[in-house]
């Protein structure tokens, strides 16, 4: 396996396409227990990281990645923005100086990027937020990569498995943080928005492959 | 509600340009961003303090940047945070390599961003230090400060922090100061009205008429009781209770005072509860040091008022005590 600075760029746009597709389900439950904006934010922050993307010049990956993050964080400084963009940042600098990506480069994308939102967030995993996909998802990448696993549709295959399961498992979780504890009682067997944010970002690298 | 505005989603980009325009010898912005905004008077060497925060509060956050207060402040949209962007490019233009001072409203998104921001400028090596503001006794029960949401009282913490970075002191004893003053300063509100956003033309939340909201924040956050109208010395009663009663004031303090108008209160109604408050202290036998009265964070058209109180000693006395002067504020030497 190796991923390139042409399949990050595929990756970006996928993302961006994804959040794009799901903009008026992401504000439906959203507008239920928080601003309503939030497939406006992410439509518009994944678009700005992928033109970014592709105004990119040089070879260093990792610093790809990371002006992805500073450019989505830059476009929507909301709550969510700043999240995917500070994952995007802890992604880009773990990864710095790298020209292409390996299997474990890719499980530790995974782990940094959740890692990244979790620092900045400081939520845990089982409050009912994005942590709850990536965290399962940076996981399964990472035993993937450890068994010996090195087909990029395979491991992210498993990355976006593990992430709808933590999307599911979201509809039973009380939330703890922001609006959404204000509105907790309505949101039982309703999943998490921005645990959704989280699977289609893992949806977009499997359509990368 | 009847506006003066062009279209909504022009509203603070147009009120910047109107900003600038009329102060063009006070304040400027840079990277060509209207959003990252400077004093034209920065004092080389000092620490930088800034600000930043969403729109809607004025003459909160960029009314402060002057003489004596702060060096810049990164503007949002209307109860939005400004972008980790917008905040790192004011602080590289701040620093004078004696490091920045971040003082701004205890609010996630605008924890967020300020963290981001100090990661982004880590690359320029220019040390930042961070003082949340967290006066609002409503919002949080005592012993769980650190909960607790910023509004007026941050006038307090901005103003001893300006007056120590002009005063040379290094970064971490600015930093000493302004969380010394922000530990010293409690703020409740009460909320007459909702307050309506440019943007959506809509309330987000509701008050009653013949009614009002006790503890409500200036971004609409719930307060912690709804009751019927009260009279202006009743609800200044009910004000100063809480908060004397959370900064432990005893006889004998002393005291400055910040009574704050919404942006829906005339100055006269403000005056009209400064005369209780000022009657309460003086039964409490504690002397008012210093006080003001008007718009110092304010919540777009929302009817109500604050009242800020700082307990002083001589340290906090000496530096609420200097002049400043913004396009804003005007504080004169006590």
């Amino acid at each position: 396996m190796e991923i390139t600075r042409e399949d990050i760029i595929r990756f970006i746009h996928k993302a961006s396409e994804e959040m794009n597709a799901n903009k008026d389900y992401l504000i439906e439950l959203d507008a239920a227990s928080g601003d309503g904006d939030l497939g406006m934010t992410m439509s518009k922050g994944f678009e700005a990281g992928a033109e970014a993307a592709d105004a990119f010049g040089e070879e260093d990956l990792g610093k790809m990645i990371f002006k992805i993050g500073s450019a989505l964080a830059a476009k929507v400084p909301s709550t969510m923005g700043t999240l995917m963009g500070s994952g995007f940042l802890e992604a880009g600098k773990a990864l710095k100086g790298k020209k292409s990506l390996e299997p474990a480069d890719f499980a530790a994308f995974c782990e940094s990027y959740y890692n990244g939102v979790q620092k900045r967030g400081k939520a845990s995993p089982g409050d009912r937020t994005v942590l709850d996909s990536l965290k399962p998802a940076a996981d399964a990448v990472k035993q993937a990569v450890a068994t010996g696993k090195d087909d990029p549709k395979e491991l992210t295959r498993a990355a976006y498995e593990a992430a709808k399961s933590g999307v599911e498992a979201t509809k039973h979780m009380a939330p703890v943080h922001g609006k959404a504890y204000v509105h907790r009682e309505k949101l039982a067997g309703v999943p998490d928005q921005g645990a959704i944010v989280g699977s289609l970002l893992y949806k977009a690298w499997t359509e990368t492959f | 509600m009847q506006r003066l505005l062009n279209k909504p989603e022009d509203y603070v980009d147009d009120m910047l340009k109107g900003i600038y325009a009329a102060y063009k010898d006070r304040v400027t912005y840079v990277e060509g961003d209207m959003r990252c905004y400077v004093t034209k008077r920065k004092k080389e060497g000092k620490v930088g303090l800034m600000t930043g925060g969403g729109s809607g509060h004025l003459p909160l956050f960029l009314g402060f940047v002057g003489d004596g207060m702060l060096d810049g402040c990164a503007i949002g949209g209307v109860f939005q945070s400004p972008s980790a962007e917008q905040i790192a490019n004011v602080t590289r233009e701040i620093d004078s390599g004696a490091g920045v001072l971040y003082v701004y409203g205890n609010y996630t998104g605008d924890i967020m961003n300020f963290e981001m921001a100090e990661e982004l400028v880590d690359f320029d090596d220019i040390k930042c230090i961070h003082v949340k503001g967290c006066d609002d006794v409503a919002s949080a029960p005592k012993g769980e400060e650190d909960k607790r949401r910023g509004v007026a009282g941050i006038y307090f913490v901005i103003k001893c922090a300006g007056a120590a970075a002009d005063a040379m002191l290094p970064l971490e004893e600015v930093a000493r100061i302004a969380e010394k003053a922000n530990a010293h300063v409690r703020t409740f509100g009460v909320a007459l009205s909702p307050c309506i956003i440019p943007e959506n033309g809509k309330a987000n939340f509701e008050v009653k008429d013949g009614e009002m909201e006790l503890g409500m924040g200036i971004h609409g956050e719930p307060g912690v009781e709804v009751c019927p109208l009260k009279t202006a010395d009743e609800t200044v009663d009910y004000i100063m209770e809480r908060v004397l009663a959370d900064l432990e004031v005893q006889e004998g303090d002393e005291v400055a005072v910040l009574m704050n108008g919404l942006g829906g209160t005339p100055q006269e109604e403000l005056f009209i509860m400064y005369k209780r408050a000022a009657e309460i202290l003086d039964e409490k036998k504690v002397s008012v040091y210093f006080a003001k009265a008007g718009e110092f964070a304010s919540s777009m058209d929302m009817i109500g008022a604050s009242i800020s109180v700082m307990k002083l000693d001589e340290e906090l006395k000496k530096y609420l005590s200097t002049e400043a002067d913004t396009p804003f504020i005007h504080q004169s030497a006590i």
